[in-house]
Formats: structure tokens, sequence, C-alpha cells
């Protein structure tokens, strides 16, 4: 192969950034994406998954708002566990598939993700 | 080419005597006699109303409602020529083979035969509802063809399809009296009595029989009918009210020995707005609001539970339809982008849309019908309906739902948000379907139904009952059709008796 192959991770990125780009025609703009600074926390290996991290927090909120006793560093070792060599969208893939979805405010969403969010919410 | 006979002409205490008296102008009454013309069956059919709405016919029906809301008894059926099809909305969908079933998690469920039984009736019910070519879940080719439908993951919920009755082109629904009118007076061995009211059975002194009943007319003419045989088909509400009502000769109604009769009653919540379906791409075909005609079939798409995924997650059936586009609050955007992104979906144009549904409920012996003590214009009693609704039945149709969302991420189409969790929540919301089920349910045993697989009275040798109060389940298909195939069954029941 030449210099031109692609990486796994590349494609990841690339389409995270596509689908970023789609995504602002929902409210969430180019700015905040790219401009936003966040505090250090424990959990930033797995927050580096999410490409709006403002948007993963407003779902998070809702998370901690019913689940007040949310045990973070709990949610955080398992979903160490679950991205071990693999990214988000395996993750939740494979949440999906195994029919391990969470609801937040009667939203269905995978339950990786929903920690995620939870996380994210600080 | 014979006119309908006006009732109150004919003189009190006349003694009429038919073959086979039918009691009721509804969807099963009407069906009943075109399937029985042109037999040696010298045959009367007796309808309350005329052939137009009248207020003074109509308030025959009042009644008290208890417990969970439902619309007024004398709202939510009607009273001429025609019966509930005169409101009828025309959605059209067969039973499906698990609703015949024992099913364990559901319990009194379990006709006495199979789908099989009523399978060969089902085209001719169609025709009856003039609901086009029978088409439903073998349309899901073409109408992909027509335009994609929501993608969905595999899973325990699909895309099946209802039809619509239609009168003619896109006119909707049969009303059975206005359409059918001309073709019953064609039909030389049928007499058809207008603004006759049947106010009592009357039991032979051992029971075993129906020796006569009394009609009664708004102008006081008072006559009995003679029948060899005869067939309630006033409706699930209202065949109660008179076998509870004729109390002569069995202290507590005809073929209630076993105090079955109104108990069981049933129909379909249609609680609105249950749910908030988003399309990551945006719009969604047209069909999923409005039907598309499909040579001749009017279709519209539903999401259904798969009969397996019924069996292995106990729930019962239920069809869900995309009814209007809706905006999505601060949390539904950023849930949404939440998840696209996470997927890696495209969601720059998705759009969101309320849901609807139709719920099958689990039987209920407590959720009944009872006499009262005030009385109508004829002196017949009034009935009072206790309604409730288990939480159980909530809850079983979110294990669909959560189903269907998770089918929706699993083909990176879209997502839900279920908007109700609690009792309180599922109440507020609630709307029916006017659909009456179950109050003189079918079963093989004496002890756990009115009637047997042939819909003849237990313990009564010539009576019988028609229409989808002898539902021992009721699906989530709506029943106009399926009770239609099932009166069919019947007059061939009947046909074989002539010989």
């Amino acid at each position: 192969m030449n210099g031109r192959r692609v990486s796994r991770r590349t494609m990841v990125v690339g389409g995270g950034v596509a689908a970023a780009l789609g995504a602002a025609a929902l409210g969430l703009t180019l700015p905040r994406l790219f401009g936003r600074r966040y505090a250090p926390t424990p959990y930033d290996d797995l927050l580096a998954q999410l490409v709006d991290r403002d948007a993963a927090a407003r779902v998070g909120a809702v998370v901690r708002a019913v689940e007040p006793n949310f045990n973070t560093k709990a949610a955080a070792r398992e979903l160490r566990q679950r991205f071990e060599q693999r990214n988000l969208a395996e993750v939740i893939d494979a949440d999906i598939r195994e029919g391990r979805v969470a609801e937040v405010s009667g939203w269905v969403l995978p339950e990786s993700l929903a920690q995620l969010c939870a996380l994210a919410a600080g | 080419m014979s006119a309908f006979i006006d009732a109150r002409t004919i003189p009190s205490g006349t003694v009429l005597q038919p073959d086979l008296a039918i009691i009721g102008g509804g969807p099963a009454g009407i069906s009943l006699a075109l399937a029985l013309a042109h037999t040696p069956l010298k045959i009367m059919l007796f309808e309350s109303g005329g052939m137009d709405f009248d207020v003074k016919t109509q308030s025959l029906y009042a009644g008290k409602v208890s417990g969970i809301s439902y619309l007024p008894l004398d709202a939510s059926r009607m009273r001429y020529l025609g019966g509930s099809s005169n409101h009828w909305g025309g959605w059209c969908r067969p039973l499906d083979p698990i609703d015949f079933e024992r099913r364990a998690w559901v319990p009194y469920s379990g006709w006495p035969f199979g789908i099989k039984e009523v399978e060969p009736y089902f085209k001719r019910a169609q025709a009856l509802v003039e609901a086009g070519p029978w088409s439903y879940d073998a349309s899901t080719n073409p109408m992909n063809a027509v335009a994609q439908p929501l993608a969905l993951g595999d899973g325990g919920v699909y895309t099946s399809w209802f039809q619509f009755s239609k009168t003619r082109d896109s006119v909707l629904p049969t009303h059975f009296g206005d359409r059918y009118a001309e073709d019953l007076k064609r039909i030389a061995n049928l007499k058809l009595f207008l603004h006759a009211n049947a106010t009592s059975l009357r039991l032979s002194d051992n029971a075993a029989n129906l020796d006569h009943f009394d009609v009664a007319t708004l102008n006081g003419r008072k006559f009995s009918v003679k029948a060899k045989t005869t067939v309630l088909a006033l409706g699930a509400v209202e065949n109660a009210r008179l076998m509870l009502a004729s109390r002569d000769i069995a202290a507590a109604g005809v073929g209630n020995a076993n105090d079955l009769v109104g108990r069981f009653f049933a129909d379909h919540p249609i609680p609105r707005d249950t749910a908030t379906l988003v399309s990551f791409a945006g719009d969604i075909a047209g069909y999923y609001f409005n039907a598309y005609n499909l040579n001749g079939a009017l279709l519209r798409p539903a999401f259904a539970p798969r009969d397996d995924f019924k069996r292995s997650n106990a729930v019962l059936g239920s069809l869900t339809t995309v009814e209007s586009p809706i905006e999505l609050d601060e949390l539904g955007k950023a849930a949404v982008v939440s998840t696209a992104l996470a997927l890696g979906v495209d969601a720059s144009n998705a759009k969101a849309f309320s849901i609807g549904c139709g719920l099958e409920l689990q039987p209920d012996p407590e959720r009944r019908l009872t006499l009262t003590g005030d009385h109508d214009a004829l002196g017949m009693p009034r009935l009072k309906l206790s309604n409730r609704v288990s939480d159980s039945d909530f809850a079983l149709y979110r294990l669909t739902m959560k189903e269907l969302g998770r089918q929706l991420l699993a083909a990176r189409s879209g997502m839900i948000r279920l908007n109700y969790k609690t009792r309180s929540e599922w109440v507020s919301a609630l709307d029916w379907g006017d659909h009456h089920l179950g109050t003189t349910r079918m079963h093989a045993d004496p002890k756990q139904g009115v009637v047997d697989a042939n819909s003849r009275v237990h313990g009564m040798s010539n009576l019988y009952i028609a229409g989808s109060g002898v539902f021992p389940t009721y699906s989530a298909s709506n029943p106009t059709m399926n009770l239609v195939a099932l009166t069919l069954r019947l007059a061939d029941h009947l046909k074989r008796g002539m010989r």
C-alpha cells in the first residue's frame, strides 16, 4: 500500500467531524466545537470520545438528576473496560446489539453513551 | 325488491315467526343477512334505528361509566342501520395467528380454534368492508419500492400494514347501512324492520331454548318474534345488556349461569403522543401519514411486535403509527446530536414526529358491564361500565417501544423518546378506539365462556351471538373486518344446520 492509506482511527475522527458539521444545524456551533476548553477531569480519556461535549453534558445532567448517587468511578471503570481496544462507535454498536439501552428522560440511548454523558456532566 | 318495514306500523300483539331472527343491523347483522341471502331460510332482521341518526333512539344507549375515563356509552357507538360502522374510521388489519393461541403470559387467553378456522373468510370479509385487494403485510416489498420506509435493525418489531375501507376511490369508509340498503332490499328471503327494539329474551321453561323475544317501538307498539333460531348482533355492549336484562326464567340473565355475561369488556386504548420518533435523515415517506393507494389497496404502515418477540418478552399486541411532525425541546436536540455523533450519522436534517398507537389489553373479568336501577324510554335497565386498565398493560407496551428504539439505533436511522412512564401520564393521554369487545366471550368450556366455538350460547339450542363481543382476547388489530369474517363463519354454520 502507498502513503495514501487511511488508518481506522483517521476514519473514525473524520467521520465524527463530518457528523459534527451536520449536527451544527441542530443548534450546536463550530466555534464551540473547536474553541471550547474544559477543566481537567479524571475521565478525560473517556470524554475525548465525545465530539460535542456540551450536548452530552446536557443529556448527562438528566442522568445525574435522576440518579443522584450515580457512581462516576464505577461507570468510568466499566466504560474503560468496554473501550479497551475499541472506539465509541464500536462500543455503542455492541450496546445496541446486546440490548444494553438506557432511558434518559424517555430517550432510548445506548447505555455506554448515557454513562459517558453522565461523566461529561461532571 | 321490497322496502324496509317500519316496525312502528306493526300492530301490538303481533307474533312474527321467521326461521332466523337477526337482532341488530350493524356490520355483523348485515353481513349475516347478506351471507344467508337466497337460502331457504325465512329471515327477519330487527334494527333499533332508522336510516339516519335520531336523538331519541340514540339516547336508548345512555349509561354510566366508572373508573378510568371512557367516552359516554351513547357516544361510543351508533344506533341506526349500519350501527357503529356509521362512525367507523375504516382501519383494517387481520388478527395474527398468535391472537388465537393460549398465551401463558396472558390470563384467560386462547380461542377454541386457530386462525385457520377464520382465514377462509378473510377475503370475503375484506370485500364486504371494501378494503380493496388483500395486501396487508404482503405489500411490504411493493411499498418499499414506492418509498423507503424507516430502516429498522434486526429485532422484535417490524413494519406491518393497515388497509382502509373505502366506499369508492378514496371516500372512507364503508357505512354498512347506506352501502348495503339496496342489496338488502333485493333479498327475497329477508324482511328488515326499522325502529324495532328487542327488549327481552323469553326462554322456554327449561331455559334451554329461546322461545321468543319482545320488540318495542318508541311510539308504543309491542310485538313478539318467535324464531327457530336467533342471532344477537347488537354489538358487544348491547348484547350483554339484553341478556342481563332478560331475567324472567334465568334469574342471572340469559346465558349467564356462570356470571360471565358483561365481564371481560375491552376496547383498544389509543393514547396520544406516546412517543417521539426522530428520523436522522429528516423527512420520511408520505405514506406514514396518509394512506397510499397501491393498486386499489389504501395502505399505511404501523410498527408491530413480532410473534416471537411477544413470546420471549411476554408482551401484548400493539400497532404504532407515525402521526405528525413536532419540535424537539433543548434536551431532545442534545440527545439527538449526542447520539447521532456517537453513531457517526449526519443528523443535520433530523426531524421529529409524534407517535400514536392502539394497544391490546389483557382480559380482565372486572372490567365489566352491569345493569343499573335506571331505565330507558322502553323500560330497559341501563348499563354501567366499570372500566380499568392495569399498569402492566402500559408497561408491556413500553417494552415494545424500547425495542423499536433499539432497532432504529441499530439501523442508524433514528431514535425514540418514550413520553409516558407514570400511570397518571398514560391515563391523561388516553383515548379509545370505540372497539367494544369481549362481553360474551367464546370458550369451549361453559365456565369460561358465554358462547361455544360456533358462537352458540352455552346451554341453549337456538341462540347465537355475532360480533366482536365473542372475542376472548382482543389483538391490537381493529375488529370490524375480523368480526365480519367470524360472522361469515357463523353463516356457514347456520347453513349447515339447515340441511
